[in-house]
């Protein structure tokens, strides 16, 4: 069959009324779940995965892909709004999202979040499209050491999260490094840190740590000095983010789309990494390096592009090789399972038709997801304008709720707690949280890939070295650091 | 009429406490905790199975996914919730079979639960890759005799974990942990990445976690498990093999509650575990997933999962496979 | 507090943190089996090897924190009203009490609790918006997440929601 053949085949199978109103309400879904912290994108997608049993396969699929790209851009919200991620991968966001709603810019931040999230999200789809087969032969080439290398360097980032002080920065890494570690050893099956606590055994969850470390502390601050927003114009403000601000940041838009391509369809890391890689080289190359932190829109575009990247490219593994990328698109695979479908290199063959629905499907879910995204900000805007001491108690219920529902479980409730006032004491202590967050993430990743290294290679390091893409990553982590070093020795004399 | 009773047990049962509702069990909704992560084969067949069950049930069932630890900490949540029948477990072999065997730590033992039934039984598949070059078990064992042989699981403890041993136990090799290196991943999608990409030579795992790699000839089965061929395994049985002691290794779930669940509701689930497993749809999706429907009573999925536990520990007491500390 | 002071005492902070977990903390909670093959397999190598780190850098830190001048910047404002310190500890107590009472009260009734008593912490302006707030946005969570999102809220011993 030709490509054309294929196209027909696939739009004759999406061009129906249900599966382009399932991608919508999936969408709708995606976006409100993912607005809710504790409920995320993933819980969006495993509560409406029963409600595709019913439906065509095409149907029911589109409606979880909507979920899944709604609930991806949802979380920027009250990241942005209440310092609270909605969704792992909007952890980033908040970095400068935060500050420019302190400073009355929400709206602007708002709209260069969805104006990122769905140029990503375009630029994804398209790279799924046109290079899902290359894509997917050089994900398979990603074992134990190659990961090891890439997650090596990932760490790097911590250098651009960290802010003014490098060292506090990797203290802060090295705690996030230190808590990952609790849980059952991955090769012997032992208890580290554990207590004999069950709970422990599971090691902390990931969504717990989060809304501990960053929206907590806000709300213990505000114990410490209620008033210590007065005065500050925190209302909506100038509330469009204007042309010009997309025209600055596109750029950063490109570069983080491609960022989350690159690590969308090598499976296993997901899109926070993705995020904050992004921000990471945004920062980098930005003439207002400066500004980071405190409120710079071109931060909260890289951000959300990171991790929009992700969502078409997790589909590259899925489809081309059925192999799931992260805990979203292993929900999506049981749907394709459900149906008969078995996602891999026979489906392109099988089942082309498919295939082919579901891109142009992917394409038009970057338009609906910016028809949605700005009706839903203007729904959501108004948090900015409730008086902050309704807003936190409200926060705090809202915490509790949502990260007893991430995994039933009270006990992850105390284990936001126990974060929030670990965070409060790092922020009063000027240690930033975006590197506890991303060693925390990346952490266990380092080390069961450096393990699972060490024994397919029966403990001879040099397995770490075995090929171009070992070594181009530790090439690249050699000049990150040297750069990084050169940068500390060129400050140094001015101070 | 229905409706009026039904109130009055519930301004009863608020009243009075748990002990006076217990009598119309179930006059609310039943808590079913799921003990592993959504989209995985113990997820997907609670699911399946809630819908009929809940009609049968008459409450509606809330399913709450509870992970971490292989299982564990999901089970300790049933272990220490009250005899009501109002929290129930989704038991898997992992959590249930090969943890207790494995784990001199587990904060719980099978005597924890009462099993009121296993409804599905999933053969267990051996694959490589076929670029591996090795095309039958006995090539498979031939190549670990030679050394360099891994398998991957999807963690310590887990049902891959124990099968790859186990399979290489039968198939003479003896001594299959220093023969073949584990190497451990983080669930089931990985191990199958982990043999497709190279880093493991092989695995043994679920044949409905296999079903889609094997059809699109990314991975090549070498046995199935069970008695009968599995549909669109293309691999001898292990009784073709004449390897019987292998049909015991074979992933099921079932439904356990608290280890003093009074018995008119262990019989309650009984019945509507009868009636659910009718249903035509869960047949067929669970089928489309190469899973088997067996029925089993509560005493029958008692003396089942014991026996499995049984072989399992003693395999584990002979290869000194047990995880203390 | 002067950087200095925050970098010196960060900085022998992570050294005492790391000497704790070397000679204290792996040993004692961290267990290995007796038959690992090879050092950096064990479960214990990581975990030393980043206490180890993790001195280094609070060592780098001291030292950082001697180098660099003292009155550098001052932003931190001291507290308004002096009464800081007890609101911290009157919040700590309340999500004390909240880990105590989730299981038993169940969640609706303690966030309503937790609501109005940290919004009457804060010492709100608007107290009958605070009051009205702490019923309805518990109901309306436990609305959302226990009947359209189908999850387990955990509902105590005492009043049960439909």
């Amino acid at each position: 069959m030709s490509l054309f053949d294929s196209l027909i085949a696939g739009l004759s199978l999406v061009a129906s009324f249900e599966a382009f109103f399932a991608l919508f309400a999936g969408i709708c879904i995606g976006v409100v779940g993912g607005a809710i912290p504790g409920l995320s994108a993933t819980m969006a997608v495993a509560l409406t995965l029963p409600f595709t049993f019913s439906l065509q396969p095409i149907t029911g699929i589109l409606l979880l892909l909507g979920v899944y790209k709604g609930g991806i851009f949802g979380g920027s919200i009250p990241a942005i709004l209440i310092k609270t991620p909605g969704t792992p991968a909007s952890s980033a966001t908040i970095l400068d999202g935060f500050p420019l709603a302190e400073k009355g810019e929400a709206g602007r931040a708002l709209g260069m979040a969805l104006w990122a999230s769905c140029t990503a999200d375009l630029i994804s789809n398209l790279a799924l499209i046109l290079f899902a087969g290359w894509l997917a032969s050089f994900a398979l080439s990603f074992g134990p050491p190659e990961f090891f290398a890439l997650i090596l360097f990932s760490l790097t980032i911590i250098a651009g999260v960290s802010g003014e002080s490098l060292l506090r920065g990797a203290l802060s890494a090295m705690l996030g490094l230190l808590l990952a570690t609790v849980g059952l050893d991955l090769v012997y099956g032992t208890n580290r840190f554990t207590f004999g606590d069950p709970n422990m055994m599971g090691g902390l969850n990931f969504i717990a740590v989060l809304i501990g470390l960053f929206a907590i502390p806000e709300i213990i601050a505000m114990a410490w000095n209620p008033t210590a927003h007065l005065g500050k114009a925190r209302a909506l403000g100038k509330t469009k983010v204007t042309f010009a601000d997309y025209k600055r940041s596109f750029k950063s838009i490109v570069r983080g789309s491609l960022i989350g391509v690159f690590l969308g369809s090598i499976p296993g890391i997901g899109a926070a990494p993705s995020a904050f890689l992004s921000y990471s080289e945004a920062r980098r190359k930005s003439p207002n390096k400066e500004n980071f932190g405190k409120g710079e829109i071109e931060g909260v575009a890289a951000s959300e592009a990171g991790n929009n990247g992700v969502a078409g490219a997790t589909l590259i593994p899925l489809l081309a090789l059925g192999v799931p990328g992260d805990v979203i698109t292993a929900i999506i695979i049981g749907a394709f399972m459900i149906h008969g479908l078995q996602p891999g290199p026979m489906m392109f063959v099988l089942n082309v038709d498919i295939i082919y629905g579901l891109f142009i499907g992917l394409i038009v879910s970057s338009v609906f997801l910016f028809i949605v995204g700005s009706v839903a900000i203007k729904g959501f805007k108004f948090v900015a304008d409730v008086p902050k001491r309704i807003l936190m108690p409200a926060v705090l219920v809202l915490c509790i709720y949502g990260v007893f529902a991430v995994n039933n479980n009270i006990f992850d409730v105390g284990v936001m707690f126990v974060m929030g006032w670990v965070g409060y004491v790092m922020m009063r202590h000027h240690v930033p949280a975006a590197p506890f967050l991303i060693a925390f993430i990346l952490g266990p990743l380092l080390e069961d890939n450096f393990r699972q290294a060490m024994l397919m290679s029966g403990s001879d390091p040099m397995i770490l070295l075995r090929g171009p893409i070992t070594w181009f990553f530790w090439a690249l982590t050699v000049i990150t650091i040297v750069a990084i070093i050169r940068g500390i020795a060129r400050k140094a004399p001015a101070t | 009429m229905k409706k009026t009773t039904l109130t009055a047990t519930i301004l009863l049962g608020a009243a009075f406490g748990a002990t006076a509702a217990l009598a119309e069990y179930p006059e609310r909704a039943i808590n079913m905790v799921i003990p592993y992560g959504a989209g995985g084969a113990t997820d997907i067949s609670a699911r399946t199975i809630a819908e009929p069950l809940g009609d049968a049930v008459g409450q509606p069932l809330i399913m709450a996914n509870v992970t971490g630890a292989g299982g564990a900490t999901g089970s300790v949540a049933v272990q220490n919730a009250k005899a009501d029948g109002y929290t129930m477990l989704f038991a898997r072999v992992g959590s249930h079979s090969v943890n207790p065997a494995m784990k001199a730590t587990l904060p719980y033992t099978l005597d924890d639960f009462r099993f009121v039934t296993v409804y599905e039984i999933n053969p267990v598949a051996c694959a490589v890759t076929p670029a591996s070059g090795i095309n039958s078990m006995d090539d498979l064992v031939a190549k670990v005799n030679e050394g360099g042989v891994s398998y991957s699981s999807s963690g310590v403890g887990s049902l891959l974990h124990l099968a790859g041993a186990m399979v290489l136990k039968e198939f003479g090799v003896e001594d299959p942990l220093t023969a073949a290196t584990h190497i451990p991943q983080k669930g089931g999608g990985a191990a199958a990445t982990a043999v497709l990409n190279g880093t493991a030579t092989f695995l043994c795992t679920n044949s409905s976690a296999l079903a889609s790699f094997v059809a699109n000839g990314q991975l090549k089965p070498l046995m199935v498990t069970t008695p009968e061929p599995v549909v669109g395994f293309d691999a001898p049985t292990a009784n073709d093999l004449g390897k019987e002691k292998l049909n015991k290794l074979v992933g099921w779930t079932g439904i356990a509650g608290p280890d003093d669940l009074p018995d008119d509701v262990a019989a309650k689930w009984g019945e509507w575990m009868a009636t659910a497993t009718q249903d035509a749809k869960f047949n067929e999706t669970m089928s489309a997933r190469g899973s088997v429907i067996e029925l089993m009573n509560p005493v029958d999925a008692n003396a089942f999962i014991q026996g499995q536990f049984e072989i399992f520990r003693d395999l584990v007491d002979e290869l000194g496979m047990r995880i203390e500390g | 507090m002067s950087p200095q002071v925050i970098q010196t005492r960060l900085g022998i902070g992570a050294c005492i943190a790391a000497a704790f977990l070397i000679f204290v903390g792996i040993p004692g909670w961290v267990s290995s089996p007796s038959n690992v093959q090879n050092i950096v397999l064990a479960p214990t190598f990581w975990p030393y090897v980043l206490s180890a780190m993790t001195g280094l850098i609070g060592l780098g830190l001291i030292l950082a924190g001697r180098r660099t001048g003292g009155a550098a910047s001052d932003e931190e404002v001291v507290e308004t009203d002096g009464l800081g310190w007890p609101r911290l500890v009157a919040l700590a107590l309340i999500m004390a009490l909240t880990m105590y009472a989730l299981p038993r009260l169940g969640m609706v009734w303690t966030t309503m609790l937790v609501f109005a008593a940290t919004a009457f912490l804060f010492r709100t302006r608007h107290r009958v918006t605070a009051l009205i707030c702490a019923v309805l946005i518990p109901l309306a969570l436990y609305a959302f997440f226990a009947h359209v999102a189908g999850v387990g809220i955990p509902q105590g011993n005492f009043v049960r929601l439909p």
